[in-house]
């Protein structure tokens, strides 16, 4: 199959009476975040601002489009990968991990057959700021663009590296890349480009299609092409077109694309900005600059945006769907492929990046502990302060499951370990370090360390809660909805386990 | 003085009340436990053969997801409260119906006038691996010299002349051998309310004619002691045992917190309204309400004692929520100086025994947003040095289920509130509606959002 481009994802949620769109005139400067917010916090409909105040092209912005329904964040996800709608989480995290089982490569398709090459703009025709890139909050160091893909070199693979940096927008050409040491496109940039003073060539890809989003949000072995997941994702190669000013591949259906170089030895204010800590973070600090050489778009683009800071607590946007829906089933098949023996690996609903709930079996005495070495070595060791490790039948989506467990199994005494108190690297976006101890690294982590812990909320014997067998709880969920109890948060009633469509 | 069936009605007014046609192929309990874990309505049970029924009246939704209403807003209800009233009102609510200086009792008839010519008759449910028809939230009362005191009662019936029940052990010590006691279900919510408060406090030898209660529900006399005058169905009994020979699988949430003891009671009479319903618990389920009754009982007892203590009043609101079965006590303070969460934790350590764990957030966070709380400790409180631990020599708490064999632990608290000796330029901002964005542009946005669809509305209208 071929998943839907990102317009299309956009049609599809409209069909599904899940979209709105304002066709009045809207501001860039905080207004259509402040709407989204709304949209985020009430479980709404996704808005398209289709008319944005003192843009010089036709673009649309859109707010938070990626965040699905309160109850099934993954929804419109599954939906757009050809799965049935109303999978359990254990049902969509089980079909992700088989798709990503099976990488499909890259399809590479001439520039005439690549709707982001509707418009080309190169050299003084590039404009940045005729883009209606939004104004987030109240306080935020610029305008911002954070919900993209930024396509970096990979010595590895020939698609190049895929992963995702906020973006400070500061002349029609020029904007700061928010690039932290310990990711993978910025140590290439601070310990390879850098030291050789030869700029890094870089595109960053607005509304791209759904699976390259997602695949954006997962962490990819080096050596493993983000590409080439994202077609197992959506089974089906993703059309890939070459960009006009450097050697990088871009998605072709995007809505537009920015190339250029991050430049060496220069920098330039980012910050502060809300982001998915749900806390404002500072201080401003000096971040790499991207020189734009390019744009290609669509004729109309639309422009996808992410209220960060929204997705915490009871909140959703893109960045917490997508943690869920994306960096949950590939952290899960990661540590699987790693040779842990767990269930599913999960973020934490009220803070996704944050802290993260793996269902597991303890096979053997130390296992936690080199499962938690593994993942703050890896892929946790930047953003994630806390696992919690529960049984690998309690469902880890489920956080009131999840809060039971901690409540009742984690003994203070036992089971709750620190990873050296203070020895370990953090970004400086986290809100418990004081300026101070954040620093200005020149590398972007802070200038203090931190520590990392795990909490082992496992049970020494099988739990009280659920008792009751399938069927006959089943039934109890017919009889509920036959008396006129709503359906759509009964996991059992239908048969949400179904096949791949 | 809300009666038992007045306050479903409430409910079902509210659209908080599903009414079920008798689901004879599933246990009420199962289904009142799906109910539960979905936040769905309290449920009545109209059934053919046998008592009708009600359950999740005194629970509620979970606090997982943003939701209109709240665990507590069916009991807030119940006393007399509007559902959305401030959590501490509901607390300083219940704390009000118990012990209480002046306090004036009224008595009136008796509701439950038609007698039951057996307690089988009333076809009480039985649990999925029940051997007995089961009884939930009942409230026992027993007469002494100093008037009548009530607690929280369960049990099964064993036959048409035999209980087999638990209650608090301070029950026990109340009653002579051969002792009457009645037990009274589908009380008001006042009262049961009341039982679970004088239980979680320690205070049921203190007579109900000097409860708040007493101001606001009429009683009535039995064989047992004094009974809400408009109790569903009251039995009385007599202890035929003080040490049966039975042992209950499930716990009601209530026995956390004090010592149970098992009594065989004879039965002597039981008497009914005309159409009683009764209250039941999917006791040991997620959510249970008889967790809730429990949890809200502890809160608002700590939440006072907090507030005495230092002769003023810093605390915010104690939550001690269903989700976490009561294994995990939060709470909402003005951090006075630096070390105040150590000492309000210890605090708390000290009144109850319930928990180990204690998480401390600023005063500014409410208690309707645990979405907040359960993002703020992981991302508020620094990894190593906001959570502190106690050395092991502290005994583990009664609710979880670690360290059941008497080893001494450590406590914990986590102190997810800012540090007071922070300059102000450190303290970084919520993303929030109210806090991101200004008045004018909050103004448009809400203007926006709202009329979203009124374009669409008015072409439908053109086009017809």
């Amino acid at each position: 199959m071929t998943g839907p481009s990102f317009r299309e994802f956009l049609q599809s949620l409209d069909d599904a009476a899940a979209l709105v769109s304002f066709s009045d005139d809207r501001s860039w400067d905080l207004e259509v975040s402040a709407i989204t917010t709304l949209a985020n916090r009430s479980d709404g409909e996704v808005p398209v601002f289709e008319s944005v105040g003192e843009t010089a092209i036709d673009a649309s912005l859109v707010g938070d489009p990626y965040r699905g329904p309160r109850c099934r964040p993954w929804d419109h996800l599954a939906q757009a990968f050809g799965l049935a709608s109303g999978l359990s989480g254990p049902a969509y995290y089980e079909r992700i991990v088989d798709r990503l089982r099976s990488p499909r490569e890259p399809r590479i398709v001439d520039r005439d057959a690549a709707p982001c090459k509707d418009v080309v703009d190169t050299g003084a025709d590039v404009d940045l700021l005729s883009i209606p890139w939004p104004y987030l909050h109240q306080g935020d160091g610029g305008r911002y663009s954070n919900l993209h893909t930024v396509v970096a070199p990979d010595p590895e693979t020939q698609w190049g590296h895929w992963s995702t940096h906020r973006m400070m927008i500061h002349d029609d050409a020029l904007a700061s890349l928010l690039l932290l040491a310990g990711e993978q496109a910025p140590n290439l940039y601070y310990y390879d480009y850098e030291p050789r003073a030869e700029p890094m060539p870089v595109a960053v890809v607005l509304g791209a299609e759904p699976a390259v989003q997602c695949s954006t949000e997962m962490w990819i072995p080096t050596g493993r092409s983000e590409a080439a997941f994202a077609g197992g994702l959506k089974d089906g190669p993703v059309d890939l077109v070459a960009c006009e000013t450097n050697d990088l591949y871009v998605p072709a259906t995007a809505e537009l694309v920015l190339e250029g170089r991050v430049l060496p030895g220069e920098r330039l204010d980012e910050g502060p900005f809300g982001d998915y800590f749900g806390y404002m973070n500072g201080p401003r600090r000096s971040m790499p600059v991207f020189a734009v050489d390019a744009i290609t778009r669509r004729t109309e683009p639309r422009v996808p945006f992410c209220v960060e800071g929204t997705g915490v607590g009871y909140g959703q946007n893109s960045s917490s769907t997508l943690q869920t829906a994306a960096a949950g089933p590939d952290a899960t098949l990661g540590l699987r492929a790693a040779g842990f023996d767990v269930t599913m690996a999960v973020p934490w609903r009220f803070t996704s990046r944050t802290v993260w709930v793996i269902a597991t079996d303890r096979p053997y005495p130390g296992y936690l502990h080199e499962l938690a070495n593994f993942v703050f070595t890896t892929w946790g060791m930047l953003h994630i302060d806390f696992f919690v490790f529960v049984d690998a039948d309690t469902d880890p989506l489920d956080p009131r499951a999840v809060l039971t467990a901690i409540a009742l199994e984690a003994d203070p005494d036992a089971d709750f370990h620190q990873f050296g108190v203070e020895r370990m690297p953090k970004v400086p976006l986290n809100i418990y370090q004081t300026p101070d101890e954040k620093g200005s690294a020149d590398v972007g982590t802070s200038k203090a360390k931190t520590a990392k812990a795990y909490i082992d909320a496992t049970s020494e014997s099988p739990a009280e809660d659920g008792p009751d067998d399938e069927s006959l709880r089943k039934r109890a969920q017919q009889h509920l909805v036959d008396a006129g109890v709503s359906p759509v948060p009964f996991a059992h009633l239908e048969e949400r386990t179904g096949e791949s469509r | 003085m809300i009666p038992f069936t007045q306050y479903l009605r409430g409910l079902a007014s509210d659209d908080d009340l599903v009414t079920l046609d008798d689901p004879d192929d599933v246990p009420v309990d199962v289904v009142a436990a799906e109910a539960l874990r979905a936040s769905g309505p309290a449920i009545r049970y109209e059934r053919v053969d046998g008592v009708d029924l009600a359950s999740g009246t005194f629970s509620g939704p979970d606090q997982m997801q943003r939701r209109d209403s709240h665990p507590w807003s069916r009991l807030a209800l119940g006393l007399g409260l509007d559902p959305d009233a401030p959590f501490v009102t509901l607390l300083d609510t219940i704390t009000a119906l118990g012990p209480a200086d002046g306090v004036e009792p009224t008595y009136a008839g008796q509701a439950a006038s038609r007698t039951v010519d057996g307690v089988q008759e009333l076809q009480l449910p039985r649990g999925t691996d029940d051997v007995w028809p089961s009884l939930t939230l009942g409230v026992v009362s027993v007469a002494t010299a100093d008037g009548s005191h009530w607690a929280p009662i369960y049990g099964s019936v064993i036959s048409d002349d035999t209980l087999g029940v638990y209650t608090p052990a301070a029950v026990s010590s109340l009653l002579d051998d051969g002792g009457t006691l009645s037990i009274a279900l589908g009380v008001p919510p006042a009262a049961i309310t009341t039982a679970y408060l004088l239980t979680v406090t320690g205070r049921i030898e203190h007579p109900v004619q000097d409860c708040g209660v007493a101001d606001n529900v009429p009683l009535v006399p039995t064989n047992g002691g004094l009974v809400p005058s408009a109790t569903e169905l009251v039995i009385e009994t007599t202890v035929e045992d003080r040490h049966p020979d039975f042992q209950s699988d499930r716990q009601e949430a209530w026995e956390h917190v004090v010592a149970s003891t098992p009594l065989a009671l004879s039965i002597e009479r039981v008497i009914a309204t005309d159409d009683p319903v009764l209250p039941v618990s999917p006791v040991g389920r997620p959510l249970a309400d008889d967790v809730q009754l429990t949890g809200l009982a502890a809160a608002a007892t700590l939440y006072h004692r907090v507030n005495d203590y230092w002769g003023i009043s810093p605390v915010e609101w104690v939550l001690l929520p269903a989700e976490t079965e009561l294994g995990i006590c939060f709470v909402a303070t003005d951090v006075l100086y630096a070390g105040f969460e150590w000492q309000l934790a210890n605090i708390l350590f000290t009144f109850s025994s319930l928990f180990d764990t204690v998480v401390i957030v600023d005063e500014d966070v409410s208690p309707r947003d645990l979405g907040r709380v359960l993002g703020d400790i992981w991302v508020k409180a620094h990894p190593s040095r906001d959570w502190i631990f106690s050395e092991s020599a502290a005994p583990a708490a009664k609710r979880p289920r670690y360290r059941q064999d008497g080893e001494t632990g450590a406590r914990l608290y986590v102190n997810a509130a800012w540090d007071p000796r922070w300059e102000d330029s450190y303290i970084a901002p919520r993303v929030a509606f109210e806090q991101s964005f200004p008045g004018p542009v909050r103004d448009a946005a809400r203007q926006a959002w709202n009329g979203r669809h009124d374009t669409e509305r008015d072409g439908e209208r053109d086009e017809t």
